[in-house]
């Protein structure tokens, strides 16, 4: 970071533009707060309406910050944009729909007499079991890419992973085409978690619907990236990541084995994507070999958000960038055709006035 | 001993995996009937291909496992006695052969119970399998996979050592000939400054004349290459040279074959311009945003910059269907009876004259690039890529450069997206998509960064070949995106990597084993 | 270098060598092809009689074409062939864009045998690669694309039997501002073509009946949660939401209405999210949803259909797109037309006059299909006929009265 400020202050027009664009930034977020004032003084809205909006955009928040996460490890130890982690991350739902049709399609008859699926007889075994399968697969998946598509090309030109990786993401989608089809699959949830039930919260006259599988799946992220965090912070793994962050030679010399470091960051990174296939399943009941794609890219765009390479920073990102794509259209009063155009407006708002994120950067220092 | 069975243990591994992946997505079923279609004896609609072509598929892979086990890296010389060979290619085949008898025990039981896979194994038929099987039992057929993949695998194996055996003789030969014709003509010739005006003279008259030849098919699928040289050498301007990482180039495409279709066709706004004029302000126009889109975002680095340029691409692309602009664009309909080319009077939209004035297009755009490179802009450029900050402290103005860089490939973009709409007659938002990026960034790296000539190889390789595997139905992207990791691995510096001229400090040469790869380029280090 | 360039120019020689392939001039040649305005597509003896399709096999709306020329498939298995000549099915890959189409347009004129397109799926493909076999004279009969101006060009090669957008909106508004009585209603799109021009029809036509529009958004086609566009809608508190678009996002607007506080409203849909998987994937939450479509109920042309396709592909005739039994009835009508003009000729090729064809195509009147009787008008729309509306009832897709 110190490094970064001697270079700024180099030249004196950096300082000049450095006024100007403080100038600007203040000009343009005055504008937006105006605008979000107007919009909400003659909006119909109402705080039931503003409510619905904030959770959905947790709820959409919290997965695009599990997956972002997985951008932001690769990200800070390899400075290479994981393309494929979106088909990871498809590859771990499509486990743990299969871990429910199986726990679908066997019937169990209690001691009482009724017959229920085993699904709906132990639903907490199936939901782990699910988690299970999906993360281990799409951690699999990780650990297969790296080897494969990414580990001989270490010192490669910087931008010739990234195509690697473009190759590997098609790939990957078509094969999931092939494999599974073309169609949507449906995960039946037990009806522990029936989706579209939950807590009624009453706002006013109406009332405002807390869905199982949203709060669900929020308060499971969150456990996930917190562990993770531990994880990064507290371990002697997360240590030599850290190190390998920093500089791979010096964390060589200091005995860290950078390959097998970068491989298991490929695993955590396909651990989390998975979990958030299978809950992205479970939430929002459809998948298909594309469910990867648009989330992938929603996810890197959260990541650069929030500052890459910073954890922190890609789960605040995540949630930033949900809550501004769904409560976004309604404060501005625009179409919501118009969410990403949106999103990505502000994105670039951001970076223009904190070139490098919200956060910015952490997980390693600066990079060219 | 023991290691070089483990080396052929883990190929015969990955081999097993692979084909029964292959066959998990009915990938044999498509490669047999090609192959029958090639010898001349295509399969009917609802039949399978025969046994043989599945056997001569399956063969060739079983050869291939042979023959990379037969020999490997920790041989001290090629020499591996015949005995040692066979037991490699054994082991590799034998393995391969668990995997698929394992799979065809698993799959035809399943199948003979009469269960329909399909409903989640898409592909997989219970014809497939059957066929697979060679119309057996699954104990069976299983076998004689099983036997086929070991039997193949050693006879891989021993092809292995003549081969090897033969290489020697073949490579002193190879040498003999290349000297002697270096001595007699090829020296000369090579020499010789006329050759390269000659074999520009020869390029050219084939651009003419080829277009005329083979139909218009190939002058469509070679027309769409063309565009994508253009395109090509825009972004390798920002990409290549200037080291910019921009990943919604698409926008500047979108922006030129919207402003050249707005400004042609009869509607929604029945300007109806003249074509040459249309192009001129397609190309200022995307020039125009280039600049505009620069102003505010070109202080940003790296993945920064390639982020928020991908989001422009999608906020352009958004705009172009949305509701809110559909009185001016026409929204997800996109805009027709876009106008083609006149020139006194005459209107020149046949495929021919299409294809000629898109390699009139390139040729221009291959000259300006070529200028560009190398001039006082291109060197600023090259300093720029290198270290931005270096660069700036010893005096280049690098933001206004930059600027220039992305100005000049929106440019190059928008001529190539008028071209693309004016031959289509049509443009919508589905053809301005991430993809396009995608593809074209694809292209340059894949050509060699940087490279003129690469950027025009990639264009081949990457518009030209998923056409060639059009054979392969819905297999081929899936083949077209495994081919992209296999190309970036084998040629890491691309297909035909650039030249840079190297004007750093003189450096000792780097030693051969250490440094195989080229310098990073585009911001290395 | 210039070693490079050489081996350039050799691969460019052996390209336009390897596409100079002499033509034979044949005799036997029957005499309605030299009077024909185009002339003769001639199969030579052993060949098949091809169909060619440009469909989206990959990419994100593969399950459409995927679908469609299976549907495709099943027309072809079913057809008799003439004399010793089979038919084919030819899809190739167009990826829904514009430029897939028009290359496999220009991909599929170079083969002879292919004598008439049940294609194009998309719109903008189908706009692309209409110029390209107007002058190859391949008659076109596409089973989906919907876009109104397509047929407005003055082509004589373009046929559809897709319902446009601007006869189905219209019904559409009249149902829900007269039969059902609403008065504020929701419009919402998928942002496409197809669902955009049938949304604007609705919201036009209904304001027209005295009824009020009260919100109109799109959504992005592709995504699974759209509570925040809903719990917008649902601030309106409309009666109904009219959506224009498929069956994937038909789905998710259905299952998500509940939590976004529009329970009350009634979601009716288009002919685009009628269908089994509409019932299949919306449960308890689909019931008394709305949709058109111009598919009799349970004839007995789609029992057998729907069976023969679940054993050929393993899923459910329906559950990919709505759109697989059009598939099945524009190959099928086009097979019917080419039998009807083809000719044998004395030196044991088929030849299929093509002018002729374009023309028994642009004509076909009353044909039996399992959408309903294909007539084709002067500009090419063969499906003129109004939709019929259907209501999901105990998890049964049935007529609403």
């Amino acid at each position: 970071m110190e490094g970064t400020k001697r270079k700024r202050s180099l030249t004196l027009p950096q300082n000049k533009s450095g006024l100007f664009r403080l100038i600007a930034a203040v000009v343009v977020f005055a504008l937006l707060f105006w605008r979000v004032g107007a919009v909400a003084t003659v909006s119909q809205f109402g705080a039931d309406t503003w409510l619905r909006l904030a959770v959905s955009g947790l709820i959409l928040g919290g997965m695009y910050a599990l997956i972002a996460i997985g951008y932001t490890l690769v990200y800070g130890i390899l400075f290479m944009i994981n393309f494929a982690h979106g088909e990871v991350m498809m590859i771990g739902a499509f486990g743990g729909y299969f871990v429910f049709e199986a726990f679908n399609a066997i019937p169990v008859t209690s001691a009482d007499g009724t017959t229920l699926s085993l699904l709906n007889s132990y639903p907490i075994l199936a939901v782990f079991l699910a988690f299970l399968v999906g993360m281990s697969i799409a951690a699999l998946a990780g650990f297969l890419l790296e080897k494969i598509a990414y580990r001989p090309l270490r010192g490669a030109p910087r931008l010739v992973p990234l195509i690697s990786a473009i190759g590997a993401s098609i790939f990957l989608q078509n094969a999931g085409q092939l494999l599974f089809g073309p169609q949507r699959r449906e995960y039946i949830n037990p009806d522990l978690l029936t989706r579209g039930t939950g807590w009624e919260i009453p706002i006013g006259e109406s009332s405002v619907m807390l869905t199982y599988t949203g709060v669900f799946s929020l308060v499971l992220s969150a456990i996930l990236m917190i562990g993770l965090f531990v994880l990064v912070q507290r371990t002697k793994l997360g240590k030599a990541m850290r190190a390998v962050a920093q500089d791979k030679s010096t964390a060589a010399l200091m005995g860290v084995d950078v390959d097998k470091v970068i491989s298991q960051t490929f695993v955590i990174s396909g651990l989390l994507a998975g979990a958030a296939g299978v809950m992205w399943g479970i939430h929002n009941q459809l998948i298909n070999y594309f469910t990867g794609f648009l989330p992938g890219i929603k996810a890197f765009t959260a990541a650069v958000l929030g500052g890459i390479g910073n954890i922190p920073g890609a789960m605040i990102g995540g949630l930033f960038l949900g809550i501004v794509e769904s409560v976004g259209p309604a404060a501005l009063g625009i179409d919501f055709q118009l969410k990403d155009v949106i999103a990505f407006s502000i994105l670039i708002l951001v970076l223009i006035f904190r070139p490098s994120g919200i956060l910015g950067e952490a997980l390693a220092e600066e990079k060219v | 001993m023991k290691t070089s069975l483990q080396n052929s243990v883990r190929n015969g591994v990955v081999f097993g995996v692979v084909i029964v992946f292959l066959a998990l997505i009915g990938f044999l079923v498509i490669a047999a009937s090609l192959l029958q279609k090639m010898v001349g004896n295509p399969v009917g609609l609802t039949s399978m291909p025969s046994a043989a072509s599945l056997l001569v598929f399956l063969g060739f892979l079983h050869l291939w496992n042979g023959w990379r086990v037969s020999h490997n890296k920790e041989d001290i010389d090629t020499n591996v006695p015949l005995k040692t060979r066979i037991l490699r290619g054994l082991t590799a085949g034998v393995t391969t052969g668990l995997f698929l008898l394992v799979y065809a025990l698993v799959v035809g039981t399943i199948n003979e119970r009469g269960v329909d896979m399909r409903v989640y194994l898409s592909m997989l038929s219970s014809q497939s399998i059957d066929f697979f099987l060679f119309n057996q039992s699954p104990l069976v057929g299983g076998l004689i996979q099983f036997g086929f993949s070991a039997a193949a695998a050693v006879v891989g194996a021993v092809l292995a050592k003549f081969a090897d055996s033969g290489k020697d003789k073949v490579k002193s030969i190879q040498k003999a000939a290349v000297a002697w014709s270096d001595k007699s003509w090829l020296g000369k010739v090579k020499t010789n400054p006329y050759v390269s005006y000659v074999l520009i003279g020869v390029v050219l008259l084939l651009l003419v004349l080829v277009p005329r030849q083979w139909g218009a098919y190939w002058n469509y699928i070679m027309g769409t290459v063309g565009i994508y040289v253009l395109l090509g050498l825009g972004l390798n301007i920002i990409v290549g040279l200037s080291g910019q990482l921009v990943l919604g180039y698409v926008a500047f495409f979108a922006i030129g074959a919207y402003s050249f279709a707005l400004v042609t066709a009869p509607d929604p706004h029945n300007l109806q311009f003249n074509f040459w004029i249309a192009l001129v302000i397609a190309v200022l126009v995307s020039a125009l945003s280039g600049v505009l889109i620069g102003l505010p975002i070109l202080r940003l680095r790296g993945d920064y910059l390639a982020i928020v340029t991908l989001g422009f691409g999608e906020i352009i692309r958004i705009l172009l269907k949305s509701d809110w602009l559909k009185d001016f664009t026409l929204g997800p309909r996109g805009l027709r009876n876009i106008a083609g080319p006149t020139l006194f009077g005459r209107e020149f939209i046949g495929d021919i004259d299409f294809m000629y004035l898109i390699i009139l297009a390139v040729l221009l755009a291959l000259f300006i690039a070529r200028r560009v490179q190398d001039s006082t802009v291109g060197r600023a450029w090259l300093a720029i890529s290198q270290d931005e900050t270096v660069a700036q402290a010893t005096g280049v103005d690098t933001y206004k450069y930059k600027l220039l860089a992305l100005a000049i490939g929106a440019a190059f973009a928008g001529l190539g997206g008028a071209l693309f709409a004016s031959r289509n007659q049509f443009t919508g938002p589905e053809d301005h998509v991430l993809m396009v990026s995608i593809n074209v960034l694809c292209l340059v790296i894949v050509g060699g960064m940087g490279s003129i000539p690469g950027v025009v190889l990639g264009a081949f390789a990457l518009k030209g070949l998923p056409e060639i595997l059009r054979e392969l139905e819905s297999y081929r992207l899936l083949v077209f995106g495994a081919l992209l990791v296999v190309m970036m691995i084998l040629r890491p510096e691309g297909l035909w990597p650039a030249k840079r001229p190297n004007l750093e400090v003189k450096q000792p040469p780097p030693e051969p084993e250490t440094d195989t790869r080229p310098a990073a380029i585009g911001g290395g280090s | 270098m210039s070693k490079k360039v050489l081996l350039f120019v050799f691969i460019v020689l052996a390209m336009v060598m390897a596409s100079c392939s002499p033509k034979a001039a044949g005799s036997g040649v029957p005499a309605v092809c030299e009077e024909d305005s185009i002339g003769c597509a001639k199969i030579p003896a052993g060949s098949t009689i091809k169909l060619g399709m440009g469909a989206p096999l990959t990419g994100d709306y593969a399950s459409f074409g995927v679908d469609i020329s299976q549907g495709a498939t099943i027309a072809i298995m079913d057809a008799e062939p003439i004399g010793d000549f089979n038919f084919e099915l030819v899809a190739q890959d167009t990826g829904g864009s514009g430029e897939g189409g028009a290359a496999v347009a220009n991909k599929l004129v170079t083969d002879e045998t292919v004598v008439a397109i049940p294609g194009h799926i998309f719109s903008g493909s189908t706009e692309a690669a209409m110029p390209i076999y107007e002058k190859a004279g391949l008659p076109m009969l596409s089973p989906s694309a919907t876009n109104p101006p397509l047929t407005q060009q003055g082509t004589s090669v373009f046929n559809r039997i897709a319902f446009t957008d601007a006869v189905q909106g219209q019904f559409a508004a009249d149902y829900l501002y007269n039969k059902l009585g609403f008065t504020k209603i929701a419009v919402m799109h998928d942002g496409g073509a197809y669902g955009q021009g049938l949304a604007d029809v609705v919201r036009e036509e209904f304001t027209k009946l005295g009824g009020e529009v009260v919100a109109y958004e799109a959504i992005t086609p592709g995504e699974v949660d759209y509570t925040a566009t809903l719990s917008a809608i649902a601030a309106n508190n409309p009666q109904a939401i009219y959506f224009g678009g498929y069956v994937a996002e038909g789905v998710v607007l259905a299952n998500q209405m509940d939590q976004s506080g529009l329970a009350d409203a009634v979601f009716f849909g288009c002919d685009g999210t009628f269908g089994s998987e509409f019932i299949e994937k919306t449960g308890a939450s689909g019931e008394g949803a709305y949709a058109a479509s111009v598919i009799p109920p349970e004839s007995q042309a789609k029992i057998d259909f729907d069976a023969q396709y679940l054993k050929e592909f393993g899923v459910e005739a329906g559950s990919l797109s709505p759109y697989t039994w059009s598939g099945y009835d524009a190959a099928a009508a086009l097979i019917a037309q080419v039998r009807a003009v083809a000719v044998l000729g004395d030196d044991g090729n088929l030849y299929v006059p093509r002018g002729a064809l374009v023309q028994a195509v642009r004509n076909i009147s009353g044909f039996q299909s399992i959408t309903g009787d294909i007539t084709c008008n002067e500009i090419g729309e063969c499906n003129t006929a109004g939709p019929t509306f259907y209501i999901v009832e105990n998890g049964e897709w049935v007529e609403a009265k």
